[in-house]
């Protein structure tokens, strides 16, 4: 049964997104409506204005009911991705768990063991696919929201599952069923290469936050593991990535001051790229190990195609 | 009558006359007087044709329409356009339309050419020189517009011409009513041509155009010293090639708009006139390249231009004096993007002007002294401050990649002053002037991104920190009367520059467009030279017979003491006038000699002289009936001259044929 809460505070406390749109005749007080949350000062949850900030991000993001489910019986962990549907290459999770009695976030709470699988019948194989080893909260304004990702290697069937632990309880998804479709445009976030006997994954974080300019490019680099069905971790070996962005489109125009990746204190990889206009970039991709050799690509063969 | 005359007023008394005088009291002329030019095709002309008239001009022509021009062979980014005194900014990345191709001839009165540093009130920027195109108003109590016997107010002109080479077709027609209260004129012009033929034969492709332009002046006397008046102009272009670029315009359109208000003084007063304009005009600029057979990526370049300001002038005249003071505060705005869509692959968009907002205000002042009967003196200085703002958050974020540093927002302190001293003793007439000013950098030259020039088929960028460009000029005229009927005159003229802003070669850049020799980024050169220098001669030994030669001469060249680009080869003309009423004729031998000193640095190549001869008639058929005939490039020589974009031809062998009627 969905109660609705009106409750009242003080604009300020809210912040400006709030305020800037009722500053006309509110006098300071905003009317705060969150469907189906109920803000009892419960310690475990968030508070009013967590709460809101929770519920905006949330409305940015669509869910995966595949990927929901309920922990021992009082609380509900519900799976969101960007478009509530998956594709090759770089996708990300987000995960939040509530209260089943108030539908109040729950602040602390753990997602691991993520574990795509796709089962190649035809071949008699399984393999797995890089994965985050955990979901971390997305960021200070929102810890109640858990980010977490996975680099589909193929489009097709997988199967998707991770463990949750919510207050003491667990529970999880035991390997739903996952349809994963392709990028219908021709973008390719994902590219691997061997080096030292091991296959590495370059998963290219979702470029589409991209704009003309100066841009921060985001990657992981992943290692296949000896199980091929469990999902592939981050890489224990430390890379520089050079990029190199080109226009096919544009006689391999070029930009000037592009950073190479590399490796922050989170495990992902960062570095600085600049577009100089919209439409389809090559990033060319030259790997290098600790010592500066060059140990993939360099040669034009490996790449991200992405569209701006 | 009402035709279109061109002046040009260069030290000259007109210059002084002309600045002092009250709108109302404009003479407007049908016949070339002395001194004053004027197109052999009469009204007919293009705005293009009245501008070859003016000494010291020449233009770019990238096409048969919209022809750019210069002046002391500088291009518009050293010039000032106004129109009536009303800054107008053109629309398109690639000037394929500077800003007096948004009027016709049937909306001038007149254009005139302040060369060098000594320019209009409203002129800013200007270091080569300043344009002002008059408008062509009705004006109260014209007597010009009665009709001999009867009183009326009514006036109604026509204009039809032809041309066969193009198939040019020209027609207009204006209708004026003037009395003491009230003037109202206004009128049609259409023009149409097909691709020309070339010197030997050869069709031109893309080198049509089409033009309407459609326009109304309004005066009304509110007392008897208190003038308001109002101006607005249409100007649509469609279908215009452009034979020396890759790409057409499928639309070019102008909207023109003004209302004034002015105060005559007394007679006796020592304040002459007081007038304060209000104006606002934009510009939307379509390229189009779909008719093009061999296009590799399909673009829209769209761009736009709106400014909004006004002016307020005050002149007074004190018998040794005639000053002119002047405020004016612009506002304007462009913007232009691109995008390319590579087929079937994701379109490809970016800020090419990224929405610069340019806000400038400025104040004039210029004395005319007559120091004695023989010696003259004008002085004229202008203050000027401007503020850019880069609207378009993606434009700048582009050209942050280039300029990390860079701001969203720029300010510059502009200014110039001329002094000119003429002096007349018996047959000797001698002037000399000297200058200083600067101008600040334009928007290509600050913010451009990625234009492609196809002169030098580099893309260029802009460059957010450029320093100003400044320049001394230095000019001189001596002219000689042997006697009556015989005249010589030379004059020449120096541009000394300081952070001479041209584009540098980065090698560290990747062009853009596809088959780009590279990019180019503005710079400011530590100096550079520019120099003219001309000669006439002027003859008439008898009543119904003239002779006039001339030539001019230019050097430029940058800071490594290399030639610039765009720079006149020695020009020189020869006119033969028989004047035997009615009928009127002029025969013109005229050419460029080989182009020995081009810019091979700044990609131009190297021009071949020409010679060509031109005649035409003019036949006074009836008071209201005037009829023009000719012939240009008569042996249909095949050549182009170094402002030929890319070297495409000129017309070859063009008869032309044209009536105005005036009632």
């Amino acid at each position: 049964m969905m109660r609705k809460w009106t409750i009242y505070v003080m604009a300020a406390l809210i912040g400006a997104a709030v305020t800037s749109c009722n500053s006309n005749d509110d006098a300071g007080v905003a009317e705060i409506e969150i469907p189906g949350v109920t803000i009892d000062g419960d310690i475990d949850c968030c508070s009013a204005e967590e709460a809101l900030q929770v519920y905006r991000f949330l409305q940015t993001v669509h869910i995966v009911p595949e990927l929901s489910t309920v922990v021992d019986g009082k609380y509900n962990v519900f799976a969101y991705s960007r478009t509530g549907t998956f594709h090759t290459g770089y996708n990300e999770l987000y995960f939040v768990a509530t209260k089943k009695l108030t539908g109040n976030y729950v602040k602390q709470f753990d997602v691991e063991g993520l574990s795509p699988l796709m089962e190649m019948a035809a071949m008699n194989m399984k393999h797995s696919a890089p994965a985050a080893a955990s979901a971390v909260s997305l960021d200070d304004q929102h810890l109640a929201v858990k980010r977490a990702w996975v680099s589909f290697l193929m489009d097709g069937e997988w199967t998707f599952g991770y463990n949750a632990r919510v207050l003491g309880a667990t529970g999880g998804v035991e390997q739903a069923a996952l349809s994963v479709g392709s990028q219908g445009d021709g973008q390719q976030w994902l590219k691997s290469f061997k080096t030292g006997g091991q296959t590495y994954y370059l998963s290219l974080v979702t470029p589409t936050d991209w704009q003309t300019g100066t841009n921060t490019i985001r990657a992981y680099v992943s290692q296949k593991g000896s199980v091929a069905t469990e999902a592939y971790p981050l890489a224990a070996q430390q890379f520089t990535i050079d990029i190199d962005p080109r226009m096919p489109d544009m006689g391999n125009h070029t930009s000037p001051d592009n950073q190479p990746l590399t490796r922050q204190t989170d495990g992902s990889y960062e570095g600085t790229i600049n577009l100089t206009m919209t439409g389809l970039w090559r990033i060319y991709l030259t790997v290098r190990d600790l010592a500066g050799n060059v140990v993939a690509g360099g040669d034009e063969t490996l790449f991200w195609d992405v569209i701006l | 009558m009402l035709a279109t005359v061109l002046l040009t007023s260069i030290l000259t008394a007109d210059t002084v006359a002309d600045r002092a005088q009250n709108l109302d009291e404009v003479v407007i002329v049908s016949a070339a007087g002395r001194g004053k030019k004027r197109s052999a095709k009469g009204q007919v002309a293009s705005i293009d044709e009245h501008l070859q008239q003016l000494s010291g001009v020449n233009l770019i022509r990238r096409g048969s329409y919209a022809w750019e021009p210069t002046v002391n062979n500088m291009q518009t980014e050293r010039l000032s356009t106004t129109i009536d005194g009303m800054k107008i900014f053109y629309a398109c990345t690639d000037k394929m339309d500077p800003v007096t191709s948004y009027v016709e001839s049937g909306n001038l009165q007149s254009i005139s050419l302040s060369s060098g540093l000594d320019g209009n009130p409203q002129a800013t920027g200007n270091i080569g020189g300043s344009l002002d195109l008059r408008l062509r108003k009705a004006g109260f109590d014209n007597g010009q517009l009665t009709i001999e016997n009867g009183q009326s107010p009514l006036h109604l002109n026509a204009t039809a011409g032809h041309e066969w080479n193009g198939h040019v077709q020209v027609y207009g027609a204006d209708a004026a009513h003037s009395s003491h209260r009230l003037y109202v004129n206004g009128g049609v012009f259409y023009r149409h041509a097909d691709n020309y033929t070339v010197g030997g034969g050869r069709e031109l492709p893309f080198s049509q155009f089409r033009k309407v332009n459609v326009f109304g002046n309004v005066g009304a006397r509110l007392a008897e010293h208190d003038i308001v008046e109002a101006t607005v102009i249409f100007d649509r272009a469609t279908d215009v090639g452009y034979p020396a670029l890759n790409m057409d315009v499928a639309r070019a359109e102008g909207f023109i708009t003004s209302a004034s208000y002015k105060h005559l003084f007394d007679e006796a007063s020592l304040l002459q006139t007081w007038e304060t304009k209000l104006y606002y005009n934009h510009i939307v600029h379509e390229m189009d390249d779909t008719h093009r057979p061999d296009v590799e990526i399909h673009m829209d370049m769209p761009g736009r231009s709106q400014t909004a300001g006004l002016y307020s002038l005050l002149t007074a005249a004190g018998s040794r004096h005639s000053c002119q003071l002047n405020y004016d505060l612009y506002y304007n705005r462009l913007l232009a993007d691109m995008t390319m869509y590579p087929g079937g692959a994701a379109p490809m968009y970016m800020v090419t002007w990224p929405d610069v907002g340019t806000l400038c205000t400025g104040l004039a002042l210029a004395d005319d002294i007559t120091l004695t009967d023989c010696q003259h003196l004008r002085l004229s200085a202008k203050l000027a401050w401007q503020a850019q703002r880069l609207n378009s958050d993606e434009g700048y974020h582009a050209l942050r990649v280039f300029f990390p540093t860079m701001n969203d927002s720029y300010r510059q302190t502009t200014a110039r002053l001329a002094a000119n001293y003429r002096l007349a003793v018996g047959r000797w007439e001698l002037g000399v002037g000297a200058g200083w000013g600067s101008r600040a950098p334009t928007v290509t030259e600050a913010y451009g991104y990625y234009l492609n020039n196809t002169f030098d088929r580099y893309d260029y960028m802009g460059n957010p920190s450029l320093s100003n460009e400044s320049a001394v000029e230095l000019n001189a005229a001596l002219q000689f009367s042997a006697s009556q009927s015989l005249r010589f005159k030379v004059q020449g003229n120096a541009f000394f520059f300081h952070n001479y802003i041209i584009g540098q070669f980065e090698t560290r850049l990747s062009p853009m467009t596809v088959g780009a020799e590279g990019v180019k980024v503005y710079g400011n050169l530590p100096h550079a030279t520019i120099t003219n220098l001309s000669f006439t001669a002027d003859w008439q030994p008898l009543k119904w017979f003239s002779w006039q030669a001339g030539a001019a001469y230019a050097t430029g060249r940058d800071a490594d003491g290399d030639p610039l680009p765009l720079i006149a080869p020695l020009a020189w003309h020869n006119t033969l006038n028989l004047r035997l009423q009615p009928f009127t004729l002029h025969l013109t031998i005229k050419g460029n000699a080989r182009q020995r000193d081009y810019g091979a640095k700044y990609g131009e190549s190297e021009t071949a002289g020409w010679t060509v001869c031109n005649v035409s008639a003019e036949w006074a058929a009836t008071d209201k009936l005037t009829v023009r005939a000719g012939v240009e490039n008569i042996f249909d020589k095949h050549y182009s001259s170094y402002a030929d974009w890319n070297g495409i031809p000129q017309k070859g062998r063009n008869i032309y044929l044209n009536f105005t009627f005036e009632w």
